[in-house]
């Protein structure tokens, strides 16, 4: 695969003030950049040096910080490398540009990602709820959403009465410790 | 490019060759359950022998699948770290993947190959289950997925402690171990699994889990201020204790236990004792009571009641007959195993929060009991076992016949003595390695060799010295004898001590178990010195009592009696430590807190 | 009259109508509901409809220490579990820097590719169920059942195996494995020549599969499509070879492509894929008795274990397409997030309804399993 392409892009992004550039080993790029560049960075990535195909977007909540990180993992199949590109938006009002004009995969992503931590896409077609369609409390994979505790309030754990047990208290024994204790 | 020709050639016959197939054996299952694979992931099953309910099983569980259930009936041991508990398993919860096997300390608990389970709607309290050595329906299967070396998720082994080698120590007192580094300190810390049986096998219940837990987590103020939650001299323990939680530590069943007490040392260590000291006076009274407490005797137990009862805002005073207070810890105990700075340290947060000491007081013959009695709301007598007990064998009143305690106490006040050039020591306890290790190093550095030798009444197998003291003495040139009995200690026609002679062992104690050591006459061997110490055991003087206080307190076969809370039978009066049951310094702290806690109560009252 | 504010009700036209596809239904693979517009037979347009099976892992497994996570993991993708289980893996590994023994990294891609033949197996299968042929679906569940026993012996558990752990995996190989692993390679390797006459030559099922969810190679790479649907359309891409983890550098086996881009191709690219595992597996079996050492190199105890912070994204090449998860540790222990990128992100969501539309009715499952579209990976 190319390597003169791997070469031209390190050098070119190095040189960029605005963005940091960390290359990990041959095939993993790391790239930490301000939220309005990234679409510039990305159209750089696919329109030149050939990143045309969109791995995934992640997401990560950074409550302390009151930040999302978004990562943005692009793969070139010419230079057989991923470049990850991180950028923090501010978790409230979290609305970030949508590219799906540069990805098609995007679409999915930013739905899934707006479903699960509430973060607008402007522009991706397809806002609407897709896994969690009955849904009506908080995004849920925020960390100020606490998914046990939910659980815990909404079901019942489920209650035993075999008959050993029955023996055992009988005896003076009994449960002494139950698992969501000690969790 | 694929290889796949997919244009049919086609043939008339084609049809004809699936007739092969009715000779071809199909994919099928048998009617009956299909056995299933050696390492197969079925239903548990759990060996109630080998289990010791630490709960590590419950607490790795992912589906938080497991309870713990108490079985009236079956061994509860906190000294050997059993507990008469045993895991239930829910298997509406349980996915069977296998990891409380791969970290069961003991190996108790594994999977069968049994996977069938069916039940009606109403039946769901079948899925509740408590896993026990004959299976899930009362059917034993072999065992699939169990205990491996491979997958053991424990680490068996422990840190190395590095110590001083026995050529660079054998001539002076300088500490033998050099102690964990942050990394192995860690690294040990993380053996941990939280069962808690080092907590209840611990006399006075240290708080070892949340320690260890500080300590892995880099914490070590919190590991010192958990410590500090139950026992004041943790400086001592990290280098001294008998260390009764390792013995029932749940790792050390199948490999190392966990170093609790280098941990120890290691977290004590690492805080300044500046701020140990602020730790130690957290929660201490802002106010004074007004009540004043003497406490006779500044060892262990009588300085952890001091150490409560000031924390909780009373006047205590400590009267120490020596001339520096820390009894045996400091005086029994050597300067190798323990430096006489850490015991300071221990002392001197002891002191910061209130407590005064006063040396080279005696009471008994500088101030009397009755005195005590008029000035003080109440009186703790905690002056362990200061004198030595004698064999009364024939010889054993010569004038170098000396006791194990006596010398110790002169080797650690800077007393001078002459050093023998040869000596015996009889005892086979950890005093006596204490006195044989101690004279073996101010021979080698005064005479420049070693010439102990250590005869004691029992064999290897069952010898009371710790092993760990057994070897370093005999790296150090003492030489250690077993199964001998003293016989006479032999005197020249000068005058002059020459030796002691000692005869086989046949056995030490009778039928009814009491001790009457029975020796082989014809064994008889002389062993050459010009000292002979006895180290067979101690006694406490009880004389500062005196005469009317002494008839008036109940005495159990020579020793003070107390309840299990150091009240004695005179309502003012308490004692702790080794004068009342011993054997070591946590077991003094347990007492000391005991007793604090009984006086607590009895000063409210009034 | 009609009132003033009145406005007339738009209706569509009459031989227009709705259907659900799904969720139950054995068209689908999983449990994915597909709403159709359709026009008599025609599609017309298309939506997916997710989360049956949605069982919130993400947020699962940051509640969990890292060690419990690999009983969770491979439940995302049912049929092929054990790529999940070994990038879940690789990513702590490579967060903690451990260094993973050779001999397990032999035993890893021996079950990825004993895990890629019995999903293959498993799809055509399928696919051959979605065009009324059952005999080859029961013949690939019968022969993905004799893998499964395999794996029985291997790891204990049939399906789900949980038998990688960060650091290697669990238990070595029982004696004898590998003879059995032959005899098992033998029989799939005659049994090839029974899929190929009754499936894979079949003119039956040629004229069904041909040009049925058509892409061209821009459309795929577009898309986002990755795995045997992208070696379909011709582009020889496979992460085994191109991002290479494990051990896949020292074994020979060919990236076969196929350049049609329909239903047909990607079948045949599944079954020249089966020939290739087995082909690996051949090598493995072969080399493996020659590497020793331990099966796992020492890990922390898991209830005190620490990753240090940082963040790491995996790859695999599941027998779906390009896995990966996206791991970030903050120090703790339990990971503070991870973001599982299946396959079928793509291809059971955006891929599946562009190519639904314009198809037939009776072709919507043939698209699906074609694609070997996934739900369980989508909704994770």
């Amino acid at each position: 695969m190319s390597k003169e392409l791997n070469l031209w892009l390190d050098d070119l992004l190095k040189d960029i003030k605005i963005i940091q550039f960390k290359r990990k080993n041959s095939r993993r790029v790391r790239i930490d950049i301000s939220p309005e560049a990234l679409p510039a960075l990305l159209e750089l990535l696919q329109g030149r040096a050939s990143y045309v195909h969109l791995s995934a977007i992640s997401c990560v909540d950074w409550i302390e910080e009151g930040e999302f990180e978004l990562v943005y993992h692009v793969w070139s199949y010419e230079t057989n490398s991923l470049v990850s590109a991180h950028t923090r938006i501010a978790r409230d009002p979290g609305v970030y540009l949508s590219v799906y004009d540069l990805y098609t995969p995007a679409a999915f992503f930013e739905r899934d990602i707006h479903e699960m931590f509430g973060v607008y896409f402007e522009g991706s077609p397809d806002m609407e709820k897709f896994i969690l369609t009955e849904w009506n409390g908080p995004p849920p994979m925020r960390k100020d959403f606490d998914s046990e505790a939910f659980v815990n309030q909404t079901f019942n754990w489920e209650e035993y009465h075999p008959q050993w047990l029955k023996d055992i208290e009988a005896e003076g024994g009994g449960i002494t410790t139950r698992p969501e204790d000690v969790r | 490019m694929s290889d796949i020709p997919y244009k049919d050639k086609g043939s008339i016959l084609g049809p004809f060759k699936s007739l092969g197939f009715f000779s071809r054996k199909p994919v099928t299952e048998p009617f009956e359950p299909r056995i299933a694979a050696d390492n197969y992931r079925g239903f548990h099953v759990n060996d109630w022998d080998v289990c010791i309910g630490c709960s590590t099983c419950q607490k790795v569980c992912d589906n938080a699948a497991i309870t713990m259930v108490k079985i009236p009936g079956l061994p509860d041991d906190p000294v050997k770290g059993i507990r008469n508990e045993r895991p239930a398993i829910d298997y509406g919860r349980c996915c069977w993947c296998g990891l409380c096997v791969d970290i069961c300390p003991t190996g108790s608990i594994s999977l069968t190959q049994e996977y069938v389970h069916t039940c009606r709607e109403d039946e769901l309290d079948s899925y509740f289950i408590l896993p026990d050595p004959k299976g899930m329906h009362n059917k034993l299967f072999p065992k699939g997925w169990s205990k491996s070396e491979d997958a053991d998720l424990v680490d068996l082994e422990r840190q190395h402690m590095a110590e001083m080698e026995p050529q660079s120590r054998s001539d002076n007192f300088d500490e033998i171990v050099d102690g964990f580094t942050d990394q192995q300190a860690i690294i040990e810390a993380s053996r941990c699994v939280q069962c808690g049986m080092c907590h209840d096998s611990c006399p006075t219940n240290m708080h070892a889990p949340e320690y260890i837990r500080a300590i892995w987590e880099g914490d070590a103020e919190e590991a010192v201020r958990q410590m500090y939650r139950s026992n004041p001299f943790s400086h001592v323990c990290g280098r001294v204790c008998t260390h009764r939680c390792e013995t029932a530590c749940s790792i050390g069943r199948r490999g190392d236990p966990v170093a609790i007490r280098w941990l120890k040392r290691y977290a004590m260590d690492a805080v300044s004792d500046e701020r140990v000291r602020e730790i130690a006076a957290e929660g201490k009274a802002d106010f004074i009571s007004g009540k004043k407490i003497a406490i006779i005797g500044s060892g262990p137990a009588g300085l952890t009641t001091a150490f409560d009862l000031a924390k909780n805002g009373h006047a205590v005073t400590v009267y120490e007959a020596l001339e520096k207070p820390g009894g045996m810890p400091r005086y029994g105990i050597p300067e190798y195993r323990l430096p006489y700075d850490r015991l300071d340290a221990d002392i001197d947060v002891i002191k910061s929060v209130g407590v005064k000491i006063e040396c080279n007081v005696r009471i008994g013959s500088d101030i009397s009991m009755k005195q005590l009695r008029q000035d003080f709301d109440a009186v703790v007598v905690a002056i362990g076992l200061q004198q030595g007990r004698s064999t009364r064998i024939p010889g054993s009143d010569h004038e170098q016949v000396r006791s194990s305690v006596d010398l110790l106490r002169m080797i650690t006040a800077g007393e001078s003595f002459d050093v023998p050039e040869s000596v015996v020591v009889i005892g086979g306890g950890n005093v006596a390695m204490d006195i044989a290790r101690s004279l073996a190093r101010m021979q080698k550095s005064q005479y420049g060799k070693v010439a102990v030798t250590v005869s004691a009444l029992e064999d290897f197998d069952h010898f009371l010295a710790d092993p760990e003291e057994v070897r370093e003495a005999r790296e150090e040139g003492v030489v250690i004898l077993d199964s001998r009995g003293p016989r006479e200690c032999i005197i020249g026609k000068d005058g002059k001590l020459e030796g002691l002679t000692t005869l086989g062992v046949i056995s030490i104690f009778d039928e009814d178990g009491r001790f009457a050591p029975s020796y082989d006459e014809a064994d008889e061997q002389l062993h050459p010195g010009s000292m002979v110490i006895e180290s067979i055991g101690q006694m406490s003087d009880i004389s500062l009592f005196g005469e009317e206080l002494t008839e008036e307190l109940e005495w159990n076969r020579g020793r003070l009696q107390a309840d299990e809370n150091g009240v004695t039978s005179v309502s003012w009066l308490w004692s702790a430590g080794d004068m009342v049951h011993g054997p070591d310094v946590v077991h003094a702290v347990a007492d000391g807190h005991r007793v604090a806690d009984s006086i607590e109560t009895y000063l409210n009252k009034e | 009259m009609r009132p003033e504010n009145y406005e007339a009700i738009k209706q569509p036209p009459s031989n227009e109508f709705e259907l659900n596809f799904g969720p139950n239904h054995p068209g689908i693979e999983g449990n994915y509901a597909f709403r159709v517009k359709l026009n008599g037979d025609e599609v017309l347009s298309a939506r997916a409809d997710a989360g049956y099976l949605h069982r919130g892992f993400e947020k699962l497994m940051e509640g969990r220490l890292w060690i419990q996570n690999i009983a969770l993991v491979p439940r995302i993708c049912v049929p092929d579990p054990v790529p999940m289980e070994v990038c879940y893996s690789l990513a702590i590994e490579e967060l903690c820097g451990l260094e993973v023994p050779e001999r397990a990294q032999w035993l890893r891609v021996m079950q990825l590719e004993m895990s890629r033949l019995a999903a293959h197996l498993f799809a055509f299968g399928g696919h051959a169920a979605t065009t009324g042929m059952y005999t080859p679906m029961f013949w690939g569940v019968a022969d993905r059942d004799l893998i499964l026993d395999r794996f029985e012996e291997l790891t204990g558990g049939r399906v789900y195996s949980i038998y990688n752990i960060p650091g290697g995996v669990r238990r070595d190989m029982p004696d004898g494995f590998l003879d059995r692993l032959e005899s098992l390679l033998d029989y799939l390797d005659s049994r090839l020549a029974d899929y190929d006459n009754l499936f894979f030559r079949n003119q039956v099922f040629i004229k069904r599969a041909r040009d049925i969810g058509t892409m061209s190679q821009e459309q795929a790479l577009k898309w986002g499509v990755t795995g045997p649907n992208l070696r379909a359309t011709g582009l020889a891409f496979d992460v085994r070879r191109d991002d290479p983890y494990l051990v896949y550098e020292k074994i020979d086996f060919d990236v076969v492509t196929e350049p049609g881009g329909d239903a047909l191709s990607r079948n045949l690219v599944r079954r020249a894929e089966l020939k290739q595992s087995i082909r690996i597996l051949r090598q493995i079996i072969k080399h493996l008795p020659s590497v020793k050492g331990p099966v796992r190199c020492p890990i922390p105890n898991p209830l005190a274990w620490n990753v240090p912070a940082g963040e790491t994204y995996t790859r695999v090449e599941s027998s779906k397409g390009e896995l990966a998860y996206y791991v970030v540790s903050n120090g703790g222990d339990k990971p503070y997030r991870v973001h599982v990128r299946g396959p079928s992100s793509m291809h059971a969501v955006q891929v599946l309804e562009k190519l639904a539309v314009g198809s037939r009715l009776e072709d919507i499952a043939q698209i699906m399993f074609s694609l070997d579209a996934c739900p369980p990976e989508v909704d994770r």
